[in-house]
């Protein structure tokens, strides 16, 4: 019974150090997650450096892969349970205007459920968010914008890593590499790219290769990154993304804002359906308005979620009246939406009101669009083959789009040797390898371009330390984001510390990555003990006085 | 004889049940669900409900599961969630190109392994079989991507001399499959990854030969062919080889069976539009419908042809009674 006194009286009294500091409890061992070495072999090697770096603050770290299902579904659903993980943003040519990661990342209305998966609660934060949506004044949205990058540097809710390369590779004596068009934080695999492009000798077939199968194309579902290449050339959109990353008129005339609630639009004439129907003013307000219908095109409905409602305003032109102002419209909605036929999908928006399907899961035979290629045939696990529509106002200089699909990714090097694909547009396997493959065979010529994405840890505020600013700021002071880009993506990649890439110069704030407070490991040591924890040889412990109260990951 | 048969079938049934049953609830075991495929930063609650309410999966696992067996029954696999066809269809397509690798393979892996293992086995102690046999095993024993990336390596990224993948030359078009099979770019793409699955798979029907092959070599109806002076190739291919077959035609019926589900390495590898590729796609993306419908018909598969093989067995040998009562 004594002993038991003993214990308990000594276990209530703070922790008392070898130089009889007094410390709060160790903290608990921490676990990075990540995807497995096979399937991300980069985010597996940048979370082992990560933990190894982070060691040296005293902490116990582990790295934990997990299939991706499973990431998935812990990261994403189940929130209270997991301390930091690597994640990603992928670069799309919508992400040019930086709303969409700006807004949706970071504001408080998206932690429960929404992509705020770090739980950082900032009412500053939200204010700013919201103010860049509904500056229509690109100078003072570039001020605010370079604004909110600051307070996050200052927050740090994540550990960024770098923004990637895009590595890709074309077979130059099939190419004409002059008529290839680099999109700013996409690079030469982009929309431009497959219409433009010019042919130098009789193969007028560009091969393409995707190492994940696409999900089921209809201009209502997005497919993944992949068969977004696809579905980008079969349906026109009023606005594209043009190559220096603004939104251009395109299967619009011209797209005007008299008002910041108002985008008076004017339909280019003399379009055609695939299937041989000319394009109306009709499917236009159609198709603005289908996603909007119900709950039968789920993905679509958020980027018509600020339409308050479409009029027709002549033979070729419409009225958009927004519920609020919207900077990022053009590039977030009418870049976004793809025309289709009302006069083959409001049939089946009809039909499906009475059946639990959505319009993601409908696919046509022959799916009709109006774009510069028409589908040929698809099957998604093999191939997609798609032909010019040479009756297309910008029709492409090729004979046919292909797309291989095939997972190997080694065997796509050999593809691409053997000329069985043409262009090499997406490959995730180690870049020197592609490197050598490109210095042994003449005829091959690789293209990098920094991309818009970025890779980082999540810290989860829900879980202590993470909730303090000044740990936070420690685990991203001792990140060595050079050797990152280096090692473990093969310097394919730029240190980041931004969510907005340095391909984007308009909205990044340059020399971002070299402002991440502390900045060394002597500095994140500093910022830990100045906020009050405490080294205990080679263990942190919290400050006096806090108890570790979070279970261990399991 | 029909009674035999008529019990075969009920386990049959039986055991499709089963697997059906633990398919469909094992999918929904797994963490996460097929919403995942979606995430992005515009991605809401709503967008889940709605989508989970699309596919069906609202409901509680009861009335899911009452609503699959009583599409089952009718015949219906239901829709892969993500590609937008019937499950039907998209087995229809790729059971034939699996059905050619396996036959393909299988019968040349056994074609070989029953010539090679009765020379061996005839050609004991000599040094062929020395070295042959750590072969076979070796062969036998590497991982079938590992044979696969060499093939790949060194047939067609340094020789040329076959495709890197798929079932087709890109951008060609089949009318319907019996046009493929008639198309040399077909045979022209099956011939690498046959030839990884034959090299995988011939080891079983080689060292089972032989070994049945040095038993018959043994029994007196040999030795009175060699006092009769038969030539050895008479004695080996007529006499011995003949009786020893039982085992390894009964081995050939059950691996064929086994490799519709089994080529799931060498599909992927090579980008061989089968069964198996559709499977690992299937359950790396929370498709339940097509996952648990290209499990059904993998099933399906070996079990009727575990019942095949019985029932074959009992019809060739009066002495196998397979269970029934005497």
């Amino acid at each position: 019974m004594k002993r038991w006194l003993v214990a308990a009286g000594l276990s209530a009294i703070p922790f008392l150090s070898a130089n009889a500091q007094p410390a709060g409890d160790a903290v608990r061992p921490l676990v990075i997650l990540t995807q497995p070495q096979a399937a991300s072999p980069q985010d597996y090697q940048a979370a082992e450096m990560t933990a190894e770096a982070w060691k040296a603050l005293g902490l116990k770290v582990t790295v934990r892969p997990l299939p991706g299902q499973q990431f998935n579904q812990i990261v994403w659903y189940e929130r209270q349970r997991w301390d930091t993980t690597t994640w990603q943003m992928v670069g799309r040519p919508e992400r040019s205007d930086p709303d969409e990661l700006t807004y949706n990342l970071f504001v408080s209305a998206n932690i429960a459920n929404g992509y705020n998966l770090v739980g950082l609660n900032s009412p500053d934060y939200d204010k700013l968010a919201q103010a860049q949506r509904e500056e229509l004044d690109l100078p003072k949205r570039q001020a605010l914008i370079r604004q909110a990058q600051e307070l996050i540097n200052q927050q740090q809710p994540y550990g960024f890593m770098v923004h990637p390369k895009n590595l890709v590779a074309f077979n130059q004596t099939v190419w004409d590499e002059s008529s290839m068009q680099v999109q700013a934080g996409i690079g030469i695999r982009n929309f431009w790219t497959w219409t433009n492009l010019k042919p130098k000798g009789t193969q007028k077939d560009v091969i393409v290769n995707s190492v994940a199968p696409p999900t089921n194309l209809s201009p209502f579902n997005i497919p993944g990154a992949q068969g977004s290449w696809a579905t980008e050339l079969v349906w026109d959109r009023l606005m594209r993304i043009g190559p220096d990353g603004l939104p251009r008129p395109w299967a619009a005339e011209s797209v005007t804002r008299p008002t910041a609630t108002t985008v008076d639009v004017v339909l280019r004439s003399g379009m055609k359906w695939h299937d041989g129907l000319p394009v109306t003013i009709e499917d236009a307000v159609f198709s603005l308005e289908a996603p909007g219908f119900g709950d039968k095109a789920p993905m679509y409905r958020p980027f018509v979620g600020n339409i308050a409602k479409v009029d027709i305003t002549g033979p070729m032109s419409l009225r958009i009246t927004l519920k609020r102002p919207d900077a990022a419209f053009l590039v977030s909605s009418l870049s976004k939406l793809n025309l289709a036929p009302k006069h083959i999908w409001a049939p089946i928006f009809e039909d499906l009101k009475n059946k639990p399907e959505t319009a993601e899961s409908i696919m046509e035979k022959v799916p009709v669009g109006s774009g510069p290629f028409k589908f040929v045939s698809v099957k998604l696990t093999e191939q997609i083959v798609l032909e010019a529509n040479k009756d297309h106002w910008a029709k492409p200089n090729v004979d046919r789009w292909i797309m291989r699909i095939a997972p190997n990714v080694e065997a796509t090097l050999g593809a691409l040797k053997s000329g069985e694909i043409n262009f090499l547009t997406d490959y995730t396997g180690d870049p020197d390898l592609l490197t050598q493959l490109a210095k042994s065979t003449p005829t091959i010529k690789v293209a990098d371009s920094l991309d818009i994405g970025f890779r980082f840890i999540a810290y989860n505020e829900r879980r202590p330390p993470f909730n303090d600013v000044a740990f936070r700021r420690a685990l991203s002071a001792v990140m060595d984001r050079e050797a990152l880009a280096a090692d473990a993506y093969g310097g394919a990649a730029v240190p980041a510390n931004s969510w907005i890439s340095p391909a984007l110069a308009f909205w990044a704030d340059p020399g971002i990555d070299k402002r991440v407070p502390g900045g060394s490991l002597a500095a994140a040591k500093k910022i830990l003990t100045d906020a009050g924890y405490v080294f205990v040889g080679n263990e942190l412990h919290y400050p006096v006085g806090v108890k570790e109260t979070t279970p261990v990951y399991n | 004889m029909l009674r035999l048969a008529a019990g075969r079938l009920g386990h049959l049934v039986l055991v499709l049940w089963v697997v059906t049953t633990l398919t469909f609830v094992l999918f929904r075991l797994m963490p996460g669900d097929p919403t995942l495929n979606f995430l992005s930063p515009s991605f809401s609650q709503e967008t889940r409900a709605a989508l989970l309410k699309g596919f069906g999966l609202d409901r509680s696992l009861w009335e899911q599961y009452l609503i699959y067996m009583g599409n089952l029954l009718r015949g219906e696999l239901g829709q892969s969630f993500l590609q937008g066809k019937s499950v039907a269809a998209l087995l229809g397509e790729a059971l034939p190109n699996t059905v050619i690798l396996t036959l393909v393979s299988l019968t040349a892996a056994y074609a070989f392994g029953i010539v090679a293992g009765a020379f061996l086995a005839f050609r004991r102690g000599g040094v062929v079989e020395a070295l042959a046999i750590p072969t076979t095993l070796a062969t036998r024993a590497a991982p079938e991507f590992w044979l696969g990336m060499l093939l790949l390596a060194g047939l067609a990224f340094q020789a040329g001399w076959f495709p890197t993948g798929g079932a087709l030359s890109p951008g060609k078009e089949m009318g319907s499959f019996s046009e493929s099979l008639i198309s040399a770019d077909y045979w022209w793409h099956l011939a690498l990854p046959a030839l990884t699955l034959m090299l995988f798979l011939q080891g079983l029907p080689l060292l089972l030969m032989r070994a049945t092959m040095l038993e018959v070599l043994n029994d007196e109806f040999i030795v009175m062919a060699r006092m009769k002076g038969l030539s050895r190739w008479s004695i080996v291919m007529r006499h011995a080889a003949r009786n020893a077959l039982l085992p390894v035609v009964t081995a050939f019926a059950l691996g064929l069976g086994a490799s519709i589900g089994g080529n799931v390495v060498v599909e992927t590898v090579f980008a061989w539009p089968g069964i198996g590729r559709l499977l690992v796609q299937a359950v790396q993306s929370a498709d339940y419908p097509l996952a648990q419908g290209a499990f059904l018909l993998i099933a399906a598969v070996l079990v009727v042809m575990n019942t095949v093989a019985d029932l074959a067995y009992a019809a060739l040998d009066p002495r196998v009674s397979v269970g029934a009562k005497r």
